[in-house]
């Protein structure tokens, strides 16, 4: 067997412990991403003129600053300054997850913007509020419309995952860069942690496009 | 005399009063009064632009007026207290030219959704009573079809079945059937006439001439934001004072041709 094989395999159950913890990061960051990217948006389209300036702010400032100063940043830098002792693991999800907000923001924005006016008109009409309205009438057709932006977010967040090698995450990058610099078999290693990353952007897009087939509106081509 | 001025006017469901609204340099609406008594017809007619929509719309609130006054069963609604607004809002039913039935929602949920979210009905007393309207409007078998699912007359009278469910006390229908193939008008015409014959207060904006003489117990020539002319059916149609009414009647009548 040609030495490069055998490196791989060997290093195949430790660097795949890896993609566990890659797992971990983007879920919590895209997880993070969603739950404060959709009040974000709905900030940004009903909210008042402070709030939408705000948020436009946060968007500007997390969409310009490039990944990696971010985490150092934060890692190093905010999250020490506010007394918080984040594990490497912790800090590299949460400020994935407040980049992935901004990002996320926008995929929802432009839903909302997508519906036609007169949803919001029918549901005030009934008497509701516009929370009730928010909540019941424009997410649930909102979200449904994100699924495909949410799905390249995904990709994206899982991608930028291997960033987090900087500050220590043990995961899929981290592990491959440890066995190759040991075993000098760079090329194949590599190759192999560039396939995880590949399948793992397969499972994720194909699980996303079910479940967007699964939520489909009976008649409704969009 | 004083005495039959105040009761006539308590007898008025809705009354509007004064209602001014601008976009921008263009004024819509110039001033506008009129009040719908129990079990009353009013139908609006005039060009498309004259603010016939927006009057409606402006009733309920859905665009604020800029001036002007609302009442309901003689209280003043204050637009400004939510509370006073939702509460408004749920016994003035809405029928939009474009049905804006909800996209998600099959027609029962349609139907449903405000009754369980709004009113606080109990899921199972709400399905029962969607149930109901949706008989009533003649679409029991299509309760599990969603909006892309039906026909534009099935959405309207969806909608129709929506704005029923909450017991409204007056109705304000924006060219119900504007947005339908002429075949499928009769439909909805129908349903609104079976409102009408079960004493249901209205105030309607349309081009259906035809259909609103038959049903109007007065009309409104509505036109640059003002109200020309306004009395019942056959003065309004035949006979009108206005000259501008006149002509707005003949050319309407002969185009649709079903007067």
């Amino acid at each position: 067997m040609p030495e490069g094989l055998v490196a791989v395999l060997n290093a195949l159950p430790y660097v795949l412990k890896g993609s566990v913890v890659t797992i971990g990061v983007v879920v919590g960051a895209m997880g993070l991403g969603l739950s404060l990217g959709v009040p974000l948006a709905v900030g940004l389209v009903y909210g008042p003129t402070w709030l939408r300036k705000t948020i436009a702010f946060y968007v500007w400032f997390f969409r310009g600053v490039p990944l990696l100063v971010l985490l150092f940043l934060f890692y190093f830098g905010l999250f020490s300054l506010m007394g918080i002792n984040f594990s490497a693991f912790s800090a590299g999800t949460i400020v994935l997850g407040l980049i992935s907000a901004a990002y996320q923001s926008q995929i929802f924005r432009g839903a909302i913007l997508s519906l036609p006016e007169g949803q919001l008109k029918a549901a005030r009409a009934l008497g509701m509020s516009d929370a009730k309205a928010i909540m019941f009438i424009i997410l649930p057709q909102a979200l449904r419309l994100s699924i495909p932006g949410w799905s390249n977010e995904y990709s994206i967040v899982l991608k930028d995952s291997a960033v987090t090698y900087a500050l220590g995450v043990a995961e899929i990058m981290a592990r491959t860069h440890f066995v190759a610099s040991r075993t000098y078999q760079h090329l194949p290693l590599y190759i192999a942690a560039g396939i995880i990353y590949l399948l793992l952007t397969y499972i994720g897009v194909k699980g996303l496009r079910v479940l967007e087939k699964h939520v489909r509106i009976p008649g409704y081509s969009y | 005399m004083e005495a039959f001025m105040a009761r006539s006017e308590n007898d008025s469901v809705l009354r509007v009063e004064n209602i001014r609204k601008s976009f921008g340099d263009k004024e819509i609406l110039k001033g506008l009064s009129l009040s719908v008594k129990k079990g009353e017809v009013k139908v609006i007619i005039g060009p498309s632009g004259g603010g016939k929509s927006t009057l409606l719309q402006c009733i309920n609130f859905l665009v604020i007026p800029d001036e002007g006054e609302v009442w309901l069963e003689g209280e003043k609604i204050n637009h400004g207290k939510k509370r006073e607004l939702y509460a408004y809002r749920q016994q003035v039913g809405m029928i939009f030219q474009d049905f804006n039935l909800f996209d998600h929602l099959d027609a029962l949920e349609n139907v449903q959704i405000a009754l369980v979210r709004v009113k606080k009905m109990d899921k199972a007393k709400a399905r029962e009573r969607a149930s109901a309207e949706l008989r009533r409007v003649g679409l029991a078998e299509h309760a599990s079809q969603y909006p892309a699912e039906l026909s534009g007359g099935q959405k309207q009278r969806v909608s129709i079945a929506r704005a029923l469910a909450m017991d409204p006390k007056v109705m304000l229908l924006d060219e119900p059937t504007s947005a339908l193939d002429p075949e499928l008008i009769g439909e909805v015409h129908a349903v609104i006439k079976d409102l009408v014959a079960n004493g249901m207060t209205m105030l309607m904006a349309t081009h259906q001439i035809g259909f609103a003489s038959v049903l109007a117990d007065e009309i409104i020539f509505m036109e640059d934001g003002t109200i020309v002319e306004q009395g019942p059916p056959t003065k309004i149609l035949l006979d009108a004072e206005c000259a501008r009414t006149k002509e707005f009647c003949a050319k309407i009548t002969h185009i649709s041709g079903d007067s």
